[in-house]
């Protein structure tokens, strides 16, 4: 027995200390591999950025095949639309591109595995809710010089504002080719106006007149849900958050994943909780008003539903979205459920227009590509070849889409076969056409808000949450389970909920977010 | 005889060992050298660095978690519904078992034993989907019948109290047909022999069972909890996630440690914070199946796991 | 007990037949059907209810919610599932393949392991059963696992990848020892004196009499490589390997997945997809082929041993 058990020990102790030893080798391995393939980029990188000064003309001589990552699913006619792709490119710069697509289903998964096993790739589909900092600061991504950029990426050099390429630097350094399109990240709610007008309701242009409508509906139509929420997701900070309370007061949350905000016009940039103020109480009122009036699901946080396919079967009345969503809900009700007529509504319409921050969609170059310069002029041709952006957007013309004019499409014959969805956002560009069916009025409402759109000094500054990691994993889970169900009024006593919520913010690290927070936005400001 | 020691035994089990090659082979390659990873839990992991050369950050990694004011609800869930899990799980598997093999009827054996193991192919997503449908207040199927009765409707998805119930419930009605297999095929390989024995000494069918089928169960009954012991603070997220999603009010009674990390992490994707948490779900683990199978050794020898 | 081992085809046959007449047994059997009864009910029903909403239009089940018996009849989540027939054929396919063969291999591996784990004259058997049990507490993660299959062993998209990872399970083995602890060590001990080797007595004697756990572990192997996704969604990319599970759920997890993400980006959502009658349809597709092979399956643990028969 004894004998048995120190044999059994041994034996055990052999194969842990042999399987560190393999393990160890393995890991020498893995370095002079990572450092083999690390090398050739990083003699390319400096001779790229010092060559612009020797020569104008870029060398393309060479042929190189470049490796892209996009997310989503494999489109049916990838081989049609990507090998006329590369006919063209082929031509301009001696190259060919063949994609990788990494599936909605894991890609969040997948993704930074790419990275850590150093796979070959070129180029990859990046963006802020895509952990584009988090890439960037683990070295991910080659950095992009400024001569880089004048050298191989002259067009989207010239067409992209300056401002979107400083929202695109982590600490100071830029890692992506953002997309250029101009966007407003207002919210706005889709509501039934025949509704509306069945109760001989007034225009929906506020607060007041919105909470009307939705207690209305919630009063005498049974079998409607008047808003429809889908929270089951677990979006944090939601889009009726953003509609009643950001837009009202002009706030403007810094970070979605911590409650920390700032006045858009306070030029010192002091930062707040948002969940500390009088607004929110006077939200969270407004929302319990709702609330007890039956106007969302007592079942709200569980709801794993489509909202607009509830509202589109007429179980849903209203629910709030960026514009170009609800501008494309409408154009599709307008042709499957002509009998619903649904309208857009902005009920803060005099708060100040935001623009989309550039990193919502982006293109990077992998740290340990091969050919940098290649790929960023694929970028530069994605982006700003109107061939190659129509190509690429929209699949073939006669057979994917119809171009009507400069700047707009309808959908072609075989149009399921190069769907949307594949990431290509990450070109998307002034060149962009817009759908022909798209509703004239949310075209109207956009026009209305570019000339409102508000540029604050903040509008740059980007979150680097590197020191305090942990505090903002917990206040994330503090929102979730203590902000959320006060929001949809599922808890009776609403001050002890905000009481509650805040010291929980508290114990979670919220102080020390704040505080780090407000030394970089300080740092920032003083920088400008 | 001692002196020969290791050698002389390693000759003497040569085919033996032999025959256990493949499965070492297997478990260095696959299991020991990735486990080397564990690192991780103490990394600050960069690209460049990889897994062995990024640099050391104490237990930093593990702050999220312990600075959450969460860790022990969370880590005490997890815990108890796995105890109750394997509690109700295996008295229902064994019982089922019981009947399958008592009844007379071979078809009826077969169509019992299909349809009790219909949940099993159903996925979490799906349940979770059809949970919602029955459990809903306005909507759901329970509460239309409720109302329907003249009774009062029941809001299952704000009531905490609910949900323990509900859970192993659920996870009974999942994995019960499926483990009864395990328990029904012990009972094949019992002697009939005993059982014919039992007969001619005027057993009742009652004492049958508690006499000579269950006391045979005894080494698959030991087997298999001390099994699902040792996964004990590991909670199955695909079910907790569905049912319970993010609702916040269910999380007192709901929460364990695997969602909480989910949620906690979903935003960062932080290679060295999750792999934190599973060292912490490892050790826990470790330390509870030693004590566990320490109790079963000293009791009886033969029946540990090692 | 011990060297009289008798096991015989039915052995719940052969003792329902002695007591049938009996009142106890009679009471018992009642109990059972009518518990087995309900039990199985609660099992059907939300089985049905999948097939219900499979087949049902995607607006009702929006209307109505889940339904017993389909209002409005629709074909189209399966004839979207069904879109490229070949595809899904070619996923069948995969699946089938990979699990005969992972059964096969599977099993004759977790068997001889467990074989020697089991037998009480091995010295070491604590300490390897120890060294097994070990793995299924800690793991590298993630990263390190996707490292050493990409980087070292090469094995991305690959048919082996497929199979290689669930060929062992440490809980099939250790279930497995404890069945063949059970086999009164007299039998291998009378085949030794016969000059038997151990391979030998594990070929011939062991497996004979340790049927009903290798059906019971041989049908857990096979239902793990037919379910599984993971591995694949880790490490195939190429169409022609992809198993049936990966190919469902990459449908389904794409239209998700892509709602969100264009929500996130700022593209316009419009995409119109039955996805609630889809999930529906793929559980049903997923289970077919299990439902129709699984009695045959079953004669094997539910007969039980039948050549068994060793007198000492």
């Amino acid at each position: 027995m004894q004998r048995e058990k120190r044999s059994a020990i041994l034996l055990l102790a052999l194969a842990f200390i042999l399987s560190v030893i393999l393990a160890a080798c393995s890991s020498g391995n893995n370095n002079a591999a990572g450092t083999a393939s690390a090398q050739p980029s990083e003699s390319s990188a400096p001779s790229a950025s010092s060559q612009p000064s020797d020569s104008n003309a870029v060398d393309t001589s060479e042929e190189v095949k470049l490796k892209m990552i996009l997310l989503g699913g494999k489109p049916v006619d990838y081989d049609l639309v990507f090998g006329e792709l590369n006919k063209l490119l082929k031509e301009k710069i001696n190259a060919t591109v063949e994609v990788e697509f990494l599936d909605w289903a894991d890609w969040n998964q997948k993704y930074p595995l790419k990275f850590a096993a150093n796979e070959q790739f070129d180029l990859v589909y990046t963006a802020n809710w895509a952990y584009y900092n988090d890439q960037s600061l683990k070295g991910g991504f080659l950095e992009l010089t400024e001569d880089m950029l004048q050298k191989y990426a002259p067009k989207t050099w010239a067409a992209m504002p300056a401002v979107s390429w400083d929202q695109a630097k982590v600490n100071g350094k830029l890692y992506m080719v953002p997309n250029n399109n101009v966007e407003v990240t207002n919210k706005v709610v889709l509501y039934r106006e025949d509704l509306r007008q069945k109760y001989n309701l007034p225009e929906i242009n506020s607060l007041e007149s919105y909470a009307n409508y939705l207690k209305t509906v919630a009063q005498n139509e049974k079998g409607i849900t008047a808003y429809g929420a889908k929270a089951a997701d677990g979006w944090k900070w939601h889009e009726l958050d953003q509609a009643t309370l950001e837009h009202n007061n002009d706030f403007k949350v810094i970070d979605t994943r911590v409650p920390l905000a700032i006045k858009l016009d306070d030029a010192t940039g002091k930062v707040f909780n948002i969940y500390d103020t009088p607004e929110f109480k006077e939200l969270l009122a407004y929302y319990k008003d709702l609330a007890d009036n039956g106007v969302w699901s007592k079942n709200v946080v569980n709801n794993k539903n489509d909202v607009w396919q509830d509202m589109k079967a007429g179980k849903v009345s209203s629910y709030a979205q960026n514009l170009g969503t609800v501008a494309a809900n409408l154009a599709e009700a307008r042709r499957d459920t002509p009998d619903q007529q649904f309208a857009i509504a902005d009920i803060a319409p005099n708060s100040k227009k935001l623009a989309a921050i550039s990193t919502q969609n982006g293109m990077a170059i992998h740290a340990t590509s091969a050919n940098p310069e290649r790929a960023l002029m694929l970028i530069d041709l994605l982006q700003n070849d109107k061939e190659i952006h129509d190509l690429t957007m929209y699949g073939i013309a006669g057979s994917h889409y119809n171009p009507e004019g400069d700047d707009k499409y309808t959908a072609g014959p075989n149009a399921v076969n190069y769907p949307a969805g594949i990431s290509n956002w990450g070109w998307n560009s002034e060149l962009n056409r817009q759908d022909a069916s798209y509703p004239q009025e949310a075209n109207d409402i956009f026009d209305g808000w570019q000339s409102k759109i508000y540029h604050y000094p903040l509008e740059t500054y980007v979150f680097d949450d590197s020191n305090v990691k942990s505090e903002v994993a917990n206040i994330g889970n503090v929102i979730i389970r203590y902000g959320i169900p006060l929001e949809y009024g599922l808890i009776k006593d609403t001050d002890k909920g905000v009481a509650d919520l805040i010291e929980q913010l508290k114990a979670a690290g919220i102080d020390k977010v704040q505080q780090e927070m407000q030394s970089q936005i300080d740092a920032f400001l003083a920088n400008q | 005889m001692k002196r020969y020691g290791f050698w002389h035994d390693a000759l003497k089990y040569r085919t033996l060992l032999l025959m256990l090659l493949p499965g070492v082979l297997f478990f260095m390659l696959f299991a020991y050298i990735p486990m080397a990873g564990v690192v991780l839990a103490f990394k600050q992991y960069t690209y460049d660095g990889g897994i062995f050369g990024s640099p050391w950050n104490g237990l930093d990694n593990f702050r999220f978690f312990f600075d959450s004011g969460s860790a022990w609800q969370v880590t005490r869930n997890t815990a108890l519904y796995n105890i109750a899990f394997i509690i109700v799980n295996n008295v229902l598997e064994i019982a089922m078992a019981i009947f399958l093999f008592e009844i007379a009827g071979r078809w009826f054996r077969r169509v019992f034993q299909t349809l009790l193991f219909l949940p099993y192919f159903i996925s979490w997503v799906v349940v979770g989907a059809i949970a919602y449908n029955l459990f809903s207040f306005d909507y759901g199927t329970i509460n239309a019948v409720l109302k329907g009765l003249g009774m009062e409707p029941v809001d299952i998805y704000n009531t905490a109290a609910y949900w323990p119930v509900l859970l192993v419930v659920v996870s009974a009605w999942k994995a019960v047909g499926y483990g009864s297999i395990m328990y029904l095929a012990a009972i094949t390989g019992i002697d009939t022999e005993m059982y014919e024995a039992a007969e001619i000494d005027g057993a009742n069918i009652w004492q049958r069972i508690t006499r000579i089928t269950i006391p045979n169960l005894y080494p698959t009954i030991i087997i298999l909890v001390l099994l699902a012991i040792g996964n004990i603070f590991r909670g199955d997220f695909g079910m907790f996630y569905n049912m319970v999603g993010n609702n916040g009010l269910l999380f007192a009674s709901t929460d364990v440690i695997d969602t909480f990390v989910f949620r906690s992490l979903i935003s960062s994707n932080d290679i060295g914070m999750s792999s934190a948490a599973g060292f912490y779900q490892s050790v826990l683990g470790f330390i509870t199946i030693l004590l566990a199978n320490y109790a079963v050794r000293s009791y009886d020898k033969d029946r540990a796991l090692f | 007990m011990s060297t009289q081992r008798t096991t015989r085809a039915g052995a719940g046959q052969t003792a329902g037949s002695a007591g049938r007449g009996r009142a106890d047994k009679r009471l018992f059997q009642t109990i059972a059907y009518l518990l087995l009864s309900i039990v199985s009910l609660f099992c059907l029903i939300p089985f049905v209810l999948v097939l219900s909403a499979s087949l049902t239009k995607e607006s009702s089940i929006i209307e109505n919610g889940y339904q017993l018996i389909p209002t409005l009849i629709s074909t189209e989540a399966y004839s979207l599932l069904f879109k490229y027939p070949e595809q899904m054929l070619k996923a069948y396919g995969v699946t089938i393949g990979v699990t005969a063969l992972g059964t096969a291999f599977g099993l004759f591996l977790t068997s001889m392991t467990a074989y020697v784990l089991a037998r009480k004259d091995f010295k070491w058997r604590n300490g390897f059963s120890f060294f097994f049990f070990f793995t299924t507490l800690f793991s590298g993660g993630l990263v390190p696992w996707y490292l050493l299959i990409v980087n070292y062993l090469h094995l991305k998209d690959t048919f082996l990848i497929l199979v290689l990872p669930l060929l062992f399970n440490v809980f099939y083995i250790l279930v497995m020892k404890s069945f063949m602890s059970g086999i009164p060590e007299a039998i291998a001990e009378s085949a030794k004196i016969d000059g038997a080797g151990d391979f030998l007595i594990y070929s011939r004697l062991i497996i004979p009499l340790s049927k009903p756990v290798l059906a019971t572990i041989g049908l857990f192997i096979a239902l793990g490589y037919w379910n599984d996704w993971y591995n694949a969604m880790l490490f195939i990319s190429n169409d022609n390997l992809m198993p049936l599970q990966y190919y469902l759920y990459k449908m389904l997890g794409n239209m998700d997945g892509m709602r969100r993400a264009m929500i996130a980006s700022g593209a316009v959502v419009n995409l119109q997809i039955p996805s609630e009658s889809l999930k529906m349809a793929m559980t049903i597709v997923a289970i077919g082929p299990i439902l129709f092979a699984y009695p045959f399956i079953q004669r094997f643990f539910v007969q039980g041993l039948t050549i068994g028969a060793v007198k000492g």
